[in-house]
């Protein structure tokens, strides 16, 4: 196996298995053993919100971040805000409340576009649309920070929700959204922000909960069975750690050589 | 297309393969091309809210309309023409550039601070043994910091640091680990083209 490239194909072993757990937990709730999945009330209450801002006259914020979709690290939260954008928007759409979406990235503005629109499409208010609904505001991260910050002075939404990777803007935008007594629904796996969202809003859905939003808000049987599979490869490496620790603690470099196969 | 595009990006990192190395790099550089033309995209987003808005004289109009002065004058000045004067090394460019874009930043940046002492008043209340725990090492973290405390008190340091290093550490590890895996069952998901969420239209009712 000389093609295999060295110092990762541990790794590639990692890979597989967390795929073969997805794919046999997707083979059984195809066969109708679909796992129960934890309740997680961040995800549960965006209805809610999108209701109190029914009631209240006010428009939904909902924003994936601002990060590209390139990115090894934040590139994934992107997708899993995009996700939840998708449910907002088709929530928004049903219940008859105004939806904004905040873009950073360029390359992510069609995409939340057409996410949005075909929404509308598919409730057959295509005529509701406008282009204001996505607004690009700025590359510059306090550039969109600031006119997220004045949208929402202005607008008064009556929910705001912000799931992506986020960085030092965060804190401003749950703080400003708190300020104007909307009802916050936060989400990131950047640790360093998750502090700042857990104290200024709502809900908050910390690290891997983002990724579980879109398969726990379709209730898709496939994507909650994905979810075991996920939980597989967590409990693989919570042994491997106990297992590495215990055996480097005995003196034996065993597992750093297998981990640097 | 999905699962195409996402098996010619994980192959060649675990496999050496120089052909499908070749049509990933390829790849890669079609998708920067595609993303800088996507900036086009982004401008043009702005002129439109922002002219709609200075048509209708909506309320704040005359910002929309500053907004779309500065994008003309930067878009213009910043052309890479450098037989016209024009470019990076504009004057006008670069003072817009030095003198408004910067300051604005550092100050949007600087005034963190004051947002974290906001949130820090309503967050920092013992209500319960956990809100007590966050308040007592939070307290301890900002004096370990302060010179004012750590000079009369120098203890404090190896406190902050111990609680940086240890309890924090492990919390951040945990938590990083688990979005990992999350991000790559999402993946997985992605390659097996069962996540459709962020496609229009994915999703069931």
């Amino acid at each position: 196996m000389a093609f295999l490239i060295q110092g990762r194909i541990f790794g590639l072993i990692c890979l597989l298995f967390i795929m073969a757990a997805v794919a046999y937990y997707i083979r059984q709730a195809q066969g109708g053993k679909v796992p129960k999945v934890r309740r997680i009330p961040g995800i549960d209450a965006i209805d809610e919100s999108i209701g109190r801002a029914v009631e209240m006259g006010r428009p939904v914020f909902c924003s994936h971040g601002i990060a590209t979709l390139r990115d090894s690290t934040a590139g994934p939260q992107t997708i899993a805000g995009l996700s939840v954008l998708n449910y907002v928007a088709k929530r928004c759409v049903a219940v008859g409340a105004k939806i904004v979406v905040p873009v950073r990235q360029p390359e992510v503005w069609p995409i939340a576009a057409d996410i949005v629109e075909t929404e509308y499409k598919l409730a057959g208010k295509a005529e509701e649309y406008s282009s204001e609904c996505v607004q690009f505001l700025s590359n510059n991260q306090f550039g969109y920070a600031s006119n997220y910050i004045g949208l929402m002075m202005r607008e008064k939404p009556g929910a705001n929700i912000m799931v992506g990777a986020y960085w030092a803007e965060s804190l401003q935008l749950a703080e400003t959204g708190s300020r104007i007594g909307a009802m916050q629904i936060t989400g990131t796996a950047q640790t360093s922000q998750i502090p700042f969202f857990l104290v200024t809003s709502d809900y908050c859905l910390i690290g891997e909960e983002i990724f579980s939003a879109g398969a726990y808000l379709t209730n898709d049987a496939m994507l909650i069975a994905s979810l075991a599979g996920q939980d597989v490869g967590r409990i693989f490496a919570v042994i491997l750690g106990l297992l590495g620790a215990i055996v480097f603690t005995m003196g034996s470099r065993i597992f750093l050589d297998l981990f640097a196969m | 297309m999905t699962i195409i595009a996402t098996l010619l990006q994980v192959i060649p990192y675990y496999f050496d393969i120089p052909v499908l190395s070749n049509v990933a790099s390829t790849a890669t550089n079609a998708v920067l091309l595609i993303v800088a033309c996507a900036t086009f995209v982004g401008v043009i987003s702005v002129l439109m809210v922002h002219a709609k808005r200075v048509q209708r004289r909506t309320e704040g109009w005359y910002f929309s309309g500053l907004i779309i002065v500065f994008v003309v004058i930067m878009v213009l000045t910043g052309l890479p023409l450098q037989e016209f004067g024009l470019g990076s090394k504009n004057s006008i460019f670069n003072w817009i550039f030095t003198n408004i874009q910067t300051p604005l930043g550092g100050t949007m940046y600087s005034i963190l601070a004051f947002f974290i002492t906001s949130a820090a008043v309503r967050a920092f209340k013992a209500r319960n043994i956990e809100a007590a725990i966050v308040l007592v090492s939070g307290t301890l973290m900002v004096m370990g910091n302060a010179p004012i405390f750590t000079n009369t008190v120098p203890v404090l340091v190896d406190i902050s640091l111990w609680i940086r290093n240890i309890p924090n550490m492990a919390t951040m590890r945990g938590v990083m680990i688990g979005a990992a895996l999350g991000a790559v069952a999402l993946a997985v998901r992605t390659l097996m083209g069962i996540e459709r969420g962020y496609l229009r239209g994915g999703g069931e009712d």
